[in-house]
């Protein structure tokens, strides 16, 4: 093989015919001087050399890769043959390129958010540390570890190469311009090394930063220090004001680097307290990396083992066999993912379907087209074509078919993809990730070539076979050929049906999560803000709830608000939701713990501005706020549990835990979805905002310093109110920074984000697969008319009408839209249990679903066969028979 | 003639200085007293292969009668192929004669 040889063979053969020239010239001067006459000598001098033609074509071949010529001479015929039938390679390249250009830009998407999420070398041996606990008889798989369990686990682990333990936090950032609210990860030293990922400058915590009085450090994202020090190298060393206390710049991480699903704008480190590590508390969320070759049950027996030294260090082993406390390690990959795995597989599920459709749709189209052409293979095969030859140049027209196709696709694929990333759900995860990139660009290229294998394959084995040529006459089609084309037709429409009948489940548990009243209205008109008045700037409680009560009044008087109040925390706002265990008088037995319940500090006029209705009793008031009257509201829910009725509720009492001092509940509130739509409504317990008096004398009093703002106008969302939002909470206090500004229908739309991203990824493969049914259908029965338009000839010639035609091709068009329907139902119906964990409100056995889908089905199958049926109807007679 | 047999007579004929087709095709029937005779058509693919094989080296230079030619020359590679073949064609000539005439061989 000599590439350059190769390339260069034209000029090769040039200088070969010049120097045999040469050759013939200088033979024939010699026999000229020798005595003959210059023709006779020309010819001698020829006969002498030989045939020049078969000279360089001896060389020629010499300097030719054999393989590769062949292929090329097959691209170029390909191309040809591409170019010259227009229809027929636009059918085709439409099917791929919707096929493959959906397929890539679906898996890109599922790449980025599922496939790919943990951004880290090894992710594999990347383990998040939890422990299982059973709490009044209710399972929790994943209960934070305490600092002394952090403490124990660091000291005892064998099986872990390196442990970490972080949280989430928020800071106040001020002396950086605007006083701004920042997210942060608090972290102890091990944590980025555990990851693996090295500081971009700068250098990870030590160990001293993690000491009680060790230097107060921190560590910018990229984007931080980009945004706030204009990526300013000297960053390093200077210092931050985060809530009013310096800190140190020690480090800079990478511009890529994401904290599992967070991303914090600076990390912290976790500073251990002074003396030794006791008591239970902590909210801590533990990071290890397996050491290699060691399993997660391994290191699940480990840390049992650890947890045994662990509850006899602190003296709780009692508590701990009561909880029933364990290790429930599991792979890192599952904390950023979540449960959307099942979304996953059904979507890859959708995918192969798609893919197949696809194939199925092209072979036929390719079928189609190399059966029109026995004529030409036959007379091929009697000039002594061999069917290998013949198969090859009809897989490497497949081929070529399917990388334009797969191109086409991917231009298109990187259209939609924009589209989506510009368009496309802020709630959608890590959506600004989402790129074509090289495993994107790998799997496109399997698709177009797995697809032109397949359907070039069915091409080639139908016709390319020994004695599968036929002789060039009497071209009529064999009811073998004519059965697998209707099989692949029924196979398109059954799966076409079984991915509508998905999407429209979808579409229906969609319609019921927004069908549910939520336990608030137009939420689209509920501007939030949250605001977090810190310790060090105002310590007196007091004068906190005073201030609280400034904004709100500052806010009301903005024109276009209706109501305006605030809450630790608003409906389906994550992260600002507290449970604390609720003893209820009369009902929880005092030497137990009682049941753990969500709670919120609200002011008075929340439920107004939230829409949420009183089912009985009546909202907190200012005066209860101002005199700290111990006053509840509990959800209705709880109302029934406890008492039946929500009205029997009022006048009893509950509190925090086992002991102090009662509250009187005063209200009863409709329940609230807190935990999205898709969840049961939790038993809420309300207890009214501002300054909390003492539960026990001596004690200090408390006020709640971050809470969100609910304002409801309808001009919330506009940049204009949200700056005069911003303006009345300065001029209350310059120094607040305003945080998470959007409206509540943004937590609304978030806790149904999973529902309807899957709906639209599965409504893009059910219209796809709806289309590609519809050109199958329209390809086999345009074909069948095309082929027996001498038999239609016929029969109008001897007097059928040509309503009867049409019937004769639509009906074939129902027969098969009918028997794929059938299929297509049947399979709908076994393989829709895959996705009940999806629906909401609808079984997976939906009939309206899967009557309108079949419905659909079928009118896209008439609407298909009537144009080839019309046009069979318009046969003219007289011209067929002539052109026969 | 036997293969391979044109390759070493052309290396041979190129030790003498860098020729054309013609002038080697004729120095090869001269050189064997007209006992070889080269059908001249099958000298050019043998020399494009000597080429490939980089043993030759092909220049276009001047004929004799003042004519755009294409010469060949012998590379230092093709030197060593010769000397070897030439070696191994001698051992081989001198084993078919001790069959042939092994009285010969002795007195020799």
């Amino acid at each position: 093989m000599n590439w350059r040889r190769f390339l260069h063979r034209r000029a090769a053969d040039a200088d070969q015919l010049e120097e045999l020239e040469f050759y013939l010239d200088i033979t024939a001067e010699e026999y000229i001087q020798r005595g003959m006459d210059p023709a006779t000598a020309r010819d001698a001098a020829r006969r002498k050399l030989g045939n020049p033609t078969l000279i360089r074509e001896e060389i020629y071949r010499m300097n030719t890769l054999t393989f590769l010529e062949g292929a090329l001479r097959d691209i170029r015929h390909a191309v040809r043959m591409i170019g010259a039938k227009r229809g027929f390679s636009a059918a085709v390249l439409l099917s791929l390129a919707l096929g493959i250009g959906a397929n890539v830009a679906i898996f890109t998407v599922v790449n980025a958010v599922l496939i790919r999420p943990l951004p880290y070398p090894e992710p594999e041996s990347l383990i998040g540390v939890y422990n299982s606990a059973v709490l009044q008889g209710e399972a929790i798989d994943s209960m934070p570890l305490s600092l002394d369990m952090y403490v124990a686990f660091k000291a005892g682990a064998q099986t872990f190469q390196g442990f970490g333990v972080w949280t989430p936090d928020a800071a106040t950032v001020t002396g950086l311009g605007e006083p701004e609210q920042i997210p942060t990860a608090i972290m102890t030293a091990e944590v980025l090394p555990t990851l693996g990922v090295r500081p971009y400058l700068g250098r990870y915590f030590s160990n001293q930063d993690d000491s009680p009085d060790g230097p107060a450090t921190a560590i910018l994202s990229y984007g931080y220090w980009q945004r706030k020090f204009g990526g300013d190298a000297q960053a390093i060393g200077r210092t931050v004001l985060l809530d009013f206390v310096p800190r140190q710049v020690v480090g800079v991480m990478p511009r890529n680097f994401r904290f599992l699903d967070i991303s914090p704008d600076v990390l912290l480190p976790l500073r251990l307290p002074k003396g030794p590590i006791t008591g239970g508390d902590g909210n801590l969320s533990g990071i290890a990396r397996l050491k290699a070759g060691v399993t997660l049950a391994q290191a699940n027996q480990d840390i049992a083992r650890v947890l045994k030294i662990w509850s006899d260090t602190y003296g709780v082993r009692q508590i701990a066999e009561q909880l029933r406390i364990k290790p429930a390690l599991r792979p890192l990959k599952k904390d950023v993912v979540g449960d959307v795995g099942a979304v996953l597989g059904i979507l890859m599920g959708a995918l192969a379907l798609v893919m197949l459709l696809v194939c199925a749709n092209v072979a036929n189209l390719v079928q189609v087209r190399a059966q029109g052409r026995q004529h030409e293979f036959a007379i091929r095969a009697a000039l002594g074509a061999g069917w290998g030859r013949i198969a090859r140049e009809l897989l490497v027209e497949s081929l070529t078919l399917g990388a334009l196709g797969g191109g086409l696709g991917l231009a298109l694929a990187y259209v939609g993809l924009r589209l989506l990333v510009t368009q496309g759900p802020a709630t959608l995860p890590r959506l600004a990730e989402i790129s074509i990139d090289s495993t994107s660009l790998l799997f496109a290229l399997a698709c177009s070539l797995g697809s032109s294998v397949l359907f070039g394959l069915v091409a080639a084995l139908k016709c390319g076979r020994p004695g599968g040529v036929q002789s060039p006459r009497g071209s009529s089609r064999s009811t073998e050929q004519i059965r697998t084309q209707n099989m692949l037709v029924v196979t398109q429409v059954a799966l076409a049906l079984v991915l509508l009948v998905a999407a429209g489940l979808m579409v229906r548990s969609f319609l019921a999560l927004r069908a549910v009243r939520p336990g608030f209205t137009h939420p689209e008109q509920i501007q939030t803000a949250r605001i977090w008045i810190p310790q060090t700037q105002i310590p007196e409680p007091e004068r906190v709830a005073q201030m609280q009560v400034d904004i709100v009044n500052r806010l009301a008087a903005i024109p276009g608000v209706s109501a305006v109040a605030f809450g630790s925390g608003l409906p389906m706002e994550l992260g600002y939701r507290n449970g604390i265990v609720v003893g209820v008088e009369g009902k929880t037995p005092v030497d137990q713990i009682p049941p753990n319940r969500a709670m919120r500090q609200i002011s008075p006029g929340l439920f107004a501005a939230q829409g949420t209705r009183l089912v009985a009793g009546r909202d907190f008031t200012w005066t209860d706020m101002f005199t700290k009257r111990r006053v509840a509201i509990v959800s209705e829910n709880m109302a029934r549990e406890y008492w039946g009725e929500p009205r029997n509720a009022l006048g009893k009492r509950i509190r925090a835990g086992n002991q102090g001092p009662w509250n009187e509940i005063v209200g009863v509130a409709e329940n609230v979805y807190e935990d999205g739509i898709q969840q049961q409504p939790p038993p809420l317990v309300y207890f009214r905002a501002g300054v909390q008096a003492p539960d026990e004398p001596g004690e200090a009093a408390s006020v709640r310093r971050g809470v969100t703002l609910a304002i409801r106008s309808h001009r919330a969302g506009t940049q204009s109110f949200i700056r005069e939002i911003s303006a009345a909470i300065h001029a209350v206090n310059p120094n607040l920074p305003v945080a998470r500004v959007g409206t509540l229908n943004d937590d609304y739309k978030l806790s149904m984000a999973r529902t309807s991203f899957t709906l639209v990824l599965l409504g893009i493969a059910g219209l796809m697969a709806l289309t590609l049914a519809i050109v199958g259908v329209y390809g086999v029965l345009a074909y069948a008319v095309a082929q027996r338009s001498r038999e239609i000839g016929i029969r109008i010639a001897l007097g059928a009408e040509p309503g009867t035609i049409k019937s004769l091709f639509v009906r074939q068009g129902l027969l098969m839209a009918c028997a794929g329907g059938a299929i297509g139902l049947l399979s709908a119906a076994t393989l829709s249990r895959w996705i009940s964990s999806l629906l909401f409100g609808v079984t997976p056995l939906d009939p309206v679903t899967y009557g309108v889908s079949g419905a659909a089905i079928l009118a896209a199958a008439l609407t298909a066969s009537y144009i080839p049926a019309r046009r069979a109807a318009s046969v003219d007679p007289m011209e067929t028979l002539r052109s026969e | 003639m036997v293969q391979g047999t044109l390759d070493m007579l052309i290396l041979q004929t190129l030790v003498l200085g860098p020729a054309h087709g013609q002038t080697i095709a004729h120095a090869i029937e001269r050189g064997s007293d007209d006992v070889l005779q080269v059908e001249h058509g099958s000298l050019y693919p043998a020399l494009h292969r000597l080429q490939n094989r980089g043993w030759i080296a092909a220049f276009w230079g001047t004929s004799e009668n003042n004519r755009k030619a294409k010469y060949y020359r012998l590379t230092p590679a093709g030197k060593k192929q010769l000397a070897a073949q030439t070696s191994r064609w001698e051992q081989v000539v001198r084993a078919i004669g001790r069959i042939l005439n092994p009285a010969a061989e002795k007195q020799s």
